[in-house]
């Protein structure tokens, strides 16, 4: 520690930090443009100069290490004057339009100009313009803004990992931008406006909408990934205008991935469901909440009646709200029924009785930038969970040997050290001779069955590179499991293998899923275990099967099933054959078709409630805004439902409450499985050659209704139309090229698409992503014969 | 010797004729009672009338929606939504003032960087329904073509001193 | 995109640093590629990007800092004129003069039969024999219009 003086005031601070450092610990202000605590020290914009005793001339504070004894002084004459003449250059070129920019009010240009800036510039001279760069439809750019404080550039460098704006030209030609036009795809885009000081980069979906002194903060949840992000929704008469991050250092830091920050677009987006509807002569008809309320107990009760309790099934969205969970599971146990589930997008359920109590990472997520050594078992971190891929970056940064099985040779944003790129029939085999190896390396030995899964191919040299890392990281060593794992038909194998890796070194495991499927489990909104884990004696059909064997009644809780399940076209024909379809959701979807009674559902923003993230931290939030139309929120439906049922325990008359019936402290983030049981594995199917396994990723902008119906996330440069895609070798096989219209038939099912050539597609593989209405036909993973159209 | 003074001036109705020789004065002076409405008064360049919102020579309008007025206005008269018109620019959608809000104390007009808002001198108005006592944009906008002149006379005349 | 030489050579540069600093070897690449294709076109920025494991935009931002690397097709010989103070007291107006009109193009701009690209450049430290100027890797001090009319005439 050295200690030194800021303005007479004593301070203390770590060697070889700097003065600004000690002085915002302090909380003595000194006004800065370029610094920013999260990226590096650039010091190029001289705002934060400071005197130094004994130093002859101003220094920048955030470049200035500290040194035992020095007097720091930010108040002098000659550190204001520095200040102020800092300030006058920045304001040479630096336009008066303050009242037309959406920077004004939160502007630290304008904030500082009031404290520091003349009310006269000297400068005669025409002042620079800058031509603006079109940077995709989530960022606009007025460029002459600029003041080069290189925090955008910064951020795409090291935090982001993937640099697409620069610096070009210098002096009073010098410009930020991508010099070639293009936009920017990056999952992360959104924070350089927040980073940038100046109306430079600002919001292209808020532009000119609102004032941010009109805005009121309301905290909020993200929706979106198992992070969890914490966010402001900053609201204006009752409508969101936008969204922030909102500062928790456990797990966002100051950042926010696109996904939250833009799909509250999707809140006001056309396509709400606005009123209650039921279905009259084959029309829906829209009708009061009495009406459809007494319609839908009738219609159950109904189905109760003539084939049993056993006949009705719920399937949930896996973003609902905890309370929503609960109460949903409530109603359906109370109804006689356990035939619910929220696992939409997995299709091997074998795991359920060792499953732990609840699904998670595995690990605290500010501790994933600790971990020595990760693996990836199929995700595309980078889109699936962002911010997790952030805090891989900074693992990665710190010398984590990070490395992947997967079906894609994505992109990531940290360098793998080894990589299996593998379809994703061969992820199991693949495991189990790391596993194998890692075995022969530690001297343990592993259940039999793994061996089995393994075969006769011989160990590859990746393979053997991964379990020798894994060896030597130890229990410093997180396996993360992603989509690909989770919607896999040996889901149940990848997991169990690896909880034997894990086992031998003393990893952990875990998976990454959405924002509430901890809190779903927790709510015993799972067919096999009821609330907090307790054991159903009567266990029901999981989402799988009540995905194929079609059910007489389904209650479906903001669930789109073209789209969220991972047989889209089976699930939909399961539940439209359905006698009695009730759909709570808040937008009008193809389960409209169908759907015997649609409830309007309270939005995200719209309701209080709890999410749970991967790491269990359980974040509760009020509602920003109130219901759109007359849509309720999700736990006021399922009670009022519950009244309407006559069924005990529904006389809630607050989220809370709900809340308060569920003992949530002392959650662990440990996805252990309770007991390691590896199925043999199954004989081989014979395939014909010329068929494809079909890769089934859902993008990034596909993930849940909300995003699908925000029109900026949707237009971006990161959600291209669905397309096919396969490698260059396969393509010349096939003897298609590069954009060569193709039918992809799957079973009885065909769809037209765009060939793509894409080289980090494997052999025998062609990347088909679900998510889409264009692909939905196609069902889930599968193989996938493909026919020039 | 003030006691008598004061006897002999009260016993001569001083006060009395005093006062006559002022209602006097005033029967003869020149008198400052106009017959409104058939006349008015003068009127300051600066009077704070009904509000109008202005337009530059070429017809555009010169409101840009920094929301300058709304965030000044000490009534909380002044609604204003905005977006970005096709052409890029910044525009309001929706610009109203509640006029049994307002205090007509000028602060709008000062806060407005481009002098799009400002108070005429009209005074004599009134409404006959309700609903009628909130103005919108095109009528503002209506206002402030009708007197443009005159408007733009009364700026030019007070920019000295601005 | 580039020869084997150019890339023989630039490879040697990038074995100056360690491994994990390719990155370093930017301004070399660009000088090589240049010299090989007479200016840097984005294809040729995008190569070299690829060659150094960096992104397209980190190259940019090199190439567009510097001046001496030509963005635009430029001529086969570059004819830079210091019109900095030294040559300036010591006529380097004449020298800008007699050769603007002698080539019939403006500092900046290329001859219509692509031999001569004229740029005004910022001191050479040649002030010694100023008014002076630079064709490609040579050095002509002590201009006059009579001199550069025979020097312009040596080359092809």
């Amino acid at each position: 520690m050295v200690s030194f003086e800021i303005d007479g005031k004593k301070v203390e601070a770590e060697e070889g930090s700097m003065v600004i450092h000690a002085a915002d610990a302090a909380g003595i202000y000194i006004p800065r443009f370029c610094y920013h605590k999260k990226l590096s020290i650039a010091a190029n914009c001289r705002m934060c100069l400071v005197e130094v005793e004994k130093a002859p001339k101003p220094l920048p504070a955030c470049a200035t290490p500290v040194v035992e004894g020095m007097k720091v002084f930010t108040q002098s004459a000659q550190a204001i004057d520095a200040q102020k003449g800092t300030m006058e250059f920045l304001l040479i070129n630096h336009p008066l339009d303050c009242p037309i920019c959406d920077q004004g009010g939160e502007c630290e240009l304008q904030d500082l100009a009031v404290g520091y800036g003349g009310d006269v510039s000297r400068f005669q001279e025409n002042k620079r313009v800058v031509l603006n760069k079109d940077l995709g439809t989530l960022i606009s750019t007025d460029m002459t803004r600029c003041i080069h404080c290189t925090r955008c550039v910064r951020f795409g460098q090291e935090i982001a990992g993937i640099m697409e704006l620069g610096a070009t030209g210098r002096g009073e030609h010098m410009e930020i931008g991508t010099y070639i036009e293009h936009s920017i795809d990056s999952e992360l885009s959104g924070n350089v406006i927040d980073l940038c000081p100046v109306g430079a980069l600002t919001s292209k979906p808020f532009r000119y909408s609102a004032r941010t002194w009109e805005l009121n903060d309301v905290a909020a949840v993200s929706p979106h990934d198992a992070v969890g992000s914490n966010l402001y929704l900053q609201v204006r008469r009752d409508r969101v205008m936008r969204a922030l991050p909102r500062d928790n250092a456990a797990v966002n830091e100051c950042w926010l991935s696109d996904r939250d920050r833009f799909s509250y677009e999707a809140l006001n987006s056309e396509q709400r469901l606005v009123l209650p509807m039921i279905r009259v002569n084959g029309e829906l008809q829209a009708t009061d909440w009495k009406t459809a309320l007494d319609f839908t107990v009738k219609g159950l009760s109904k189905v109760i009646d003539l084939c049993g309790s056993d006949s009705i099934g719920a399937l949930a969205a896996s973003n609902a709200t905890l309370e929503e969970y609960y109460l949903l599971q409530k109603l359906v146990r109370g109804l006689g029924s356990s035939n619910i589930d929220h696992r939409l997008r997995q299709s091997d359920f074998s795991h359920d009785a060792v499953a732990p109590l609840f699904p998670s990472i595995g690990l605290p997520i500010a501790d994933i930038e600790q971990q020595q050594g990760v693996l990836i078992i199929g995700s595309n971190v980078r889109k699936e969970q962002p911010i997790i891929g952030l805090r891989l970056r900074k693992a990665f940064l710190g010398a984590a040997r990070i490395m992947a099985i997967n079906a894609v040779d994505y992109e990531f944003s940290f360098d793998l050290a080894h990589k299996v790129i593998t379809p994703p029939k061969q992820f199991v085999a693949s495991l189990s001779r790391i596993a194998k190896k890692l075995a022969n390396e530690t001297g343990t030995t592993i259940p039999a069955a793994v061996g089995d899964w393994a075969g006769d191919v011989a160990v590859s040299d990746s393979e053997q590179d991964i379990a020798k890392v894994l060896a030597q990281t130890g229990n410093q060593t997180a396996l993360l499991m992603g989509q690909l794992a989770v919607s896999h038909e040996y889901y149940d194998s990848i997991y169990q293998i690896s909880q034997v890796i894990a086992d031998m070194i003393g990893a952990t495991v875990g998976t990454m899923l959405s924002a509430n499927s901890a809190g779903a489990w927790l709510a015993g909104c799972v067919p096999h275990r009821g609330v907090l884990g307790s054991t159903e004696n009567n266990p029901g059909l999981n989402a799988g099967q009540m995905q194929k064997q079609s059910l007489k009644a389904y209650i479906l809780f903001g669930v789109e099933p073209e789209l969220d399940c991972v047989d889209g076209a089976n699930a939909s024909n399961a539940i439209g054959s359905a006698d009695f379809v009730v759909n709570l959701s808040s937008f009008m979807s193809s389960a409209s078709d169908y759907a015997d009674v649609q409830l309007p559902l309270a939005a995200f923003s719209e309701t209080s409630g709890t999410y749970i993230n991967g790491e269990g931290r359980v974040q509760s939030f009020g509602g920003a805004v109130s219901p759109k139309g007359e849509a309720r929120p999700g736990w006021k439906i399922l009670r009022v439902l519950g009244n309407m049922f006559e069924l005990d325990g529904f006389d809630y008359t607050s989220s809370p409450e709900v809340f308060a019936e569920l003992d949530l402290s002392n959650l662990e983030p440990s996805a252990k499985l309770r007991e390691v049981a590896i199925m043999a594995p199954p004989k081989t199917e014979t395939t014909s050659e010329i068929d494809l396994e079909r890769i089934c990723e859902v993008p990034l902008y596909a993930s849940d209704p909300l995003v699908r119906r925000a029109h900026a996330l949707q237009a971006c440069a990161d959600n291209p139309p669905p397309a096919a895609r396969v490698n260059a070798a396969q393509a010349k096989e096939l003897n298609f090229s590069s954009g060569t219209k193709i039918n992809a038939h799957m079973g009885a099912a065909i769809v037209a698409l765009e060939l793509i050539i894409d080289d980090r597609i494997p052999n025998g593989c062609i990347l088909i992503p679900s998510g889409y209405p264009e692909t939905a036909a196609l069902g889930g993973p599968g193989m996938t014969r493909v026919v020039r159209a | 010797m003030n006691k008598l003074k004061a006897y002999l001036q009260s016993f001569l109705l001083w006060e009395l004729l005093k006062g006559l020789a002022l209602t006097g004065r005033h029967l003869f002076a020149r008198k400052i009672t106009i017959q409104y409405p058939d006349e008015k008064t003068p009127m300051s360049p600066r009077f704070r009338g009904l509000h109008a919102l202005r337009r530059y020579p070429n017809g555009e309008e010169r409101c840009i929606a920094c929301k300058l007025c709304e965030a000044v206005c000490p009534a909380l008269a002044i609604t204003i939504e905005s977006e970005q018109r096709p052409d890029g620019t910044r525009r309001t959608t929706r610009y109203d003032i509640d006029l049994f809000k307002c205090i007509y104390c000028g602060f709008c007009e000062e806060s407005c960087p481009v002098d799009s808002i400002v108070e005429t001198r009209l005074f004599e108005y009134h409404f006959e329904d309700r609903g009628e006592n909130i103005i919108h944009k095109d009528q503002l906008l209506a206002l402030g073509d009708k007197y443009e002149a005159q408007l733009a006379a009364d700026r030019a005349s007070d920019a000295a001193y601005r | 995109m580039l020869n084997q030489e150019s890339l023989n050579r630039i490879n040697k540069e990038i074995a100056k640093y360690p491994v994990a600093r390719k990155q370093s070897a930017v301004m070399a690449a660009l000088h090589i590629a240049q010299e090989e294709k007479g200016w840097l076109s984005n294809e040729v920025m995008d190569f070299v990007a690829e060659l150094l494991e960096i992104r397209p935009i980190q190259v940019y931002e090199v190439a567009t800092f510097y001046s001496m690397y030509e963005l635009a097709p430029a001529g086969k010989h570059k004819i830079c004129i210091c019109t900095n103070v030294s040559c300036m007291l010591c006529g380097s107006d004449t020298v800008v003069a007699h050769l603007e009109k002698k080539l019939g193009v403006k500092l900046g701009q290329t001859t219509d039969d692509g031999r001569f690209t004229l740029k005004e450049v910022e001191c050479l430290a040649v002030c010694g024999g100023a008014p002076m100027m630079q064709i490609d890797k040579q050095c002509y001090e002590n201009l006059t219009p009579e001199k550069i009319d025979s020097i312009l005439e040596t080359l092809e």
